[in-house]
């Protein structure tokens, strides 16, 4: 992940607790997904960011995954076409699973 | 309104990879943070050698050796299915580091790249053939710095290392002690990107016989920031380049939007074309140092070679409406405009479908698109994904949405209309134009009908704005209806040299053509002879007799524009007009004639060779030339014929002879000094005096001063062939290349009818009406006959329906007939008298 987005997380976090943030991933494939999935609960993998170490266990979802919280039309005008490109099975599943491993 | 063309497309790769561990941003940070990090040995084992890089199938789609749809069939990784490894290409060439730090200093106009001796020395040497580098640019590499020095201003981190192979051989410094925009790292890279640009804009120049001069504006588009500390990033890497490529005439600015900067500065190009603003707009850029090794930690994590070894480059020629190229459509250009938000569907609609609407068009209207046509093999190591791919998914999807595609068909559509990824990772460069050249060429020979091209780029990085951006473009067919100028106007003049016949040998020939082609970038020179003997373009040819024919052919089908030779046979009434330096003042002259004769009568033929030295005078751009009489057999015979045309109207501006006397009559003493622009002699007195004035110091076996004999001039004669003798050396050569691109430039054939027009020497049709049968190639000499009947021999052949030309031949004059025609021919001439037994 970015390192001025990891950044930007953690004085989020610092700021108004770890409780009151959820991370909602756009990226566009299964591997950078995951990666950013898995920065923001046990920590940076690459060991480049400030977030290196540190386990923030935050909750985060792909927006692929919360097509039902989305109003209809902003779906359709956001985000429905690239629902038609992306391999929307393999990124759930890859954030899924740092989303469990964490008990989130 | 005229429709803006392509023209012509460059692209030329350089490859870095010790700038990958020196200036790429990846390896420089983790240096930083990191100083004894296990990933720069790791880097060093992943990258390639030269050759592995230029037998890389995308390297070698980018310089257009591989079609895209070739990319395709190769397996993957193509770093294991190496191509045949060719650094010239279609559409451009590879460059080795050696060179591009050697372009680096050639561009350098601060004295801020220091090399050393031994490198230089080596890469001059090696440079020497090559059509991109100029004598100029050699006289800049070879001032050199002893690596001591070099040494010490890095020591002091006032410089910053040039690296070849490992070893320094060079250095950037900075350019001001405080100011950080011109700090030795910001000027490495932005002479790194001039450097790639002048390299690209030479290669299109020289690749398309584009005569630099005609160049009127030029929009660089890298994402570098050239400025001070008080105008960072004021520019203006364009008129710098222009500076390097000879485009006197061109003015320019830069566009920058990230990885969209090409797209719109194609589409600027576009509209200063449209408008008439300017014919020819070239759109350039060179490559980025920085981007160099960007992923190389996820390379060698996943054991891929460090495939961002190169930097790119690329250099478009936009013009107005020839009728031939294909042209740039300005009713249908895609836009990401501030409000259209950033969405994917939002931008692939602004870009793609918004515009195909505009011109009542559905995305499968379009035979290809290119998007941002990033190497995948680069970037789905590193996670980043098969970008091409992604965004024809995109336009598939967007097309199901809008209903003109079943969502079955995404895979075919994809397939059928994308292309497969080839272009480095270097922002700017991969973002649509990397197809234009194929683009140009399918649009041209009917493959492709049409083709998008679709710049994007992502403005956040600036930090001022989480827009996103892009541009888009339509390219179509030429109808051939709009053409508004001729295409010819802008052309480089080509001049042939046939290499066989000379007393040095075809090396010495070569030596004089390769030294033409370095001097002068806006001629292009072609040689005729012997394939392998020069790294010049070749038309075969391994006998004199061959060399003749095909200069012949080659002028007649206009390939080329004007050729130098030796020892050609003009027909009787064409006369040489040699250009000599005179010995004691350096001051050019020309003289009339140095070989052929311009009339079979003495006087006659130096009257006329006055009016024709006059023109071929003009033609150099000489308006009034002076004109003096050698003080020959017949001077002043020929002075009172002139005169006597003087009174009818025709002025001459009569030189003076710097003798007592400063008469018009020269002396020996005034072809010392060059007292006239036009020394009027017989043919044979003129060859003696060219021999003479160009051998002057080397003791007589070759002549190494002037421009030879010149060009053959005289009624109805439309070719230029200018003449050298087997004794001249390469500088004469050279002279003599120089001379008739001169004279093709000044179109000498119009200048010499308006000439002999205006003094009453153009001859009406034959008198007694004998009518000259069809031309035809005549290449048999038929000698002995005398000079005084030469005329009427070649006239007694017509009558009996034979094609004969008038000549004069090494030894005397010739008639000159066809090989069908030559038994036939000898015997009437035999039979009227005109040949003995």
């Amino acid at each position: 992940m970015d390192l001025e987005n990891q950044t930007r997380i953690k004085e989020l976090v610092e700021k108004v607790g770890k409780e009151n943030v959820v991370v909602i991933l756009g990226g566009a494939e299964a591997e950078a997904s995951g990666l950013a999935a898995e920065t923001v609960t046990t920590g940076d993998p690459t060991f480049a960011g400030p977030l290196t170490g540190v386990q923030l266990e935050l909750p985060v979802y792909h927006i692929l995954e919360l097509k039902d919280i989305v109003p209809e039309d902003v779906w359709e005008d956001q985000i429905s076409m690239m629902e038609m490109v992306l391999d929307v099975d393999d990124i759930i599943k890859e954030v899924t699973t740092y989303r469990t491993q964490n008990g989130g | 309104m005229t429709n803006p063309v392509v023209k012509a497309a460059s692209y030329c790769l350089f490859h870095a990879p010790d700038m990958v561990l020196t200036h790429g941003t990846t390896l420089t940070m983790e240096r930083a943070k990191n100083p004894d990090s296990p990933l720069f040995e790791q880097v060093q084992k992943g990258l390639r050698p030269f050759e592995g890089v230029v037998a890389y199938p995308p390297n070698q789609v980018y310089i257009g050796n591989i079609d895209p749809d070739e990319l395709a069939q190769i397996p993957q990784p193509w770093y294991e299915n190496l191509a045949e490894p060719k650094r010239q290409g279609k559409l451009g060439e590879i460059f080795p580091m050696d060179e591009f730090i050697a372009m680096m200093k050639i561009v350098d106009a601060f004295e801020l790249v220091l090399i050393e001796d031994n490198f230089a020395k080596a890469v001059i040497e090696r440079l020497q053939s090559h059509p991109l580098f100029t004598d100029e640019d050699f006289a800049i590499l070879a001032k050199t710095q002893a690596i001591d020095e070099i040494n010490g201003l890095l020591d002091k981190k006032t410089a910053v290392p040039l690296e070849f192979e490992g070893k320094v051989v060079g250095c950037v410094k900075r350019a001001h002690e405080y100011d950080v925009n011109l700090s030795a790292d910001i000027m490495f890279e932005n002479l790194a990107a001039k450097a790639g640009g002048v390299l690209s804009l030479r290669h299109l120049l020289w690749n398309n016989d584009i005569d630099p001069a005609t160049v009127d504006y030029i929009i660089e588009t890298s994402e570098e920031a050239a400025g001070d500390m008080n105008q960072r990033g004021g520019g203006n890497f364009a008129k710098s380049i222009g500076e390097k490529c000879g485009c006197i005439n061109a003015t320019g600015s830069d566009t920058r939007s990230f990885c969209a900067g090409p797209a719109h500065s194609v589409i600027n190009a576009t509209g200063l074309v449209k408008s008439g603003i300017y014919k020819n707009v070239v759109v350039v850029a060179g490559g980025a140092t920085a981007k160099l090794g960007m992923n190389s930690r996820d390379h060698v994590k996943k054991e891929v070679p460090v495939l961002e070894d190169c930097m790119g480059g690329f250099a478009l020629l936009i013009g107005a409406d020839d009728g031939v190229n294909p042209i740039i459509r300005t009713d249908a250009i895609g836009r990401h405009r501030v409000g259209t938000g950033s969405s994917p569907q939002a931008v692939t609609t602004a870009l793609v479908t918004d515009p195909l609407q505009a011109a009542g068009l559905s995305i499968t209207d379009v035979d290809k698109f290119s998007v941002e046509m990033q190497n995948p093999e680069i970037t789905v190591p590193a996670g980043a994904g098969d970008v091409p791919l992604a965004n024809y998914k995109m336009i598939a999807a967007l097309g199901v949405k809008q209903g003109s595609l079943e969502r079955t068909e995404i895979n075919s559509f994809v397939e059928e209309h994308g292309l497969k990824g080839w272009a480095p990772t270097q922002g700017h460069i991969p973002s649509g134009v990397p197809f234009v050249g194929f683009a140009r060429e399918g649009l041209l020979n009917g493959t492709l009908k049409r083709v998008m091209i679709v710049g994007k780029g992502s403005l956040f990085l600036a930090r001022l704005t989480n827009l996103f951006d892009g541009v888009s473009f339509i390219m179509e067919p030429n109808s051939g209806k709009g053409s508004s100028t001729t295409v010819t106007a802008e052309k480089m003049v080509t001049v042939g040299v046939t290499l066989l016949g000379s007393e040095h040998g075809v090396e010495e020939v070569v030596r004089g053509a390769e030294l033409a082609q370095r001097k002068h970038r806006n001629i292009k020179v072609v040689a005729i002879g012997p394939k392998g003997s020069t790294s010049l373009p070749v038309v075969e040819a391994n006998t004199e007799e061959e060399q003749r024919s095909a200069m012949e052919n080659l002028l007649r089908t206009g390939e080329i524009d004007a050729c130098v030779t030796m020892h050609y046979n003009f027909p009787l009434g064409v006369t040489t007009i040699g250009r000599v330096m005179a010995p004691a003042t350096g001051r050019e002259m020309l003289i009339a004639s140095t070989t052929g004769m311009s009339a079979g009568n003495r006087t006659e033929a130096m009257h006329k060779n006055a009016i024709l030295g006059v023109a071929v005078a003009k033609g150099l751009g000489i308006e009034d030339p002076e004109v003096g009489i050698l003080n020959v057999d017949g001077a002043l015979t020929t002075e009172r014929s002139l005169r006597d045309l003087e009174k009818e109207g025709y002025a001459i501006n009569w030189a003076a002879s710097g003798r007592a006397d400063g008469q018009a009559v020269m002396r020996g003493n005034d072809a010392l000094t060059g007292a006239c622009d036009v020394l009027v002699t017989d043919s044979l007195t003129g060859n003696i005096l060219v021999k003479m004035l160009s051998a002057l110091n080397t003791g007589g076996s070759i002549e190494s001063v002037g421009y030879g004999y010149g060009p053959g001039v005289g009624e109805g004669y439309k070719q230029i062939v200018n003449i050298v003798s087997r004794a001249s050396g390469a500088p004469v050569i050279a002279g003599a290349v120089e001379f008739a691109a001169d004279m093709a430039n000044a179109k000498l054939p119009e200048l010499v009818e308006a000439e002999l027009t205006k003094a009453k020497l153009i001859k009406a049709e034959a008198a007694d009406g004998v009518q000259k049968p069809p031309a035809k190639p005549v290449d048999q000499e038929i000698t002995g006959i005398d000079v005084l009947e030469i005329e009427d021999a070649t006239e007694a052949l017509w009558k009996e329906n034979i094609y004969a030309e008038a000549g004069m031949g090494c030894t005397g004059p010739v008639v000159m007939v066809a090989p069908e025609d030559l038994e036939v021919a000898m015997a009437k001439l035999k039979e009227l008298g005109f040949l003995g037994e």
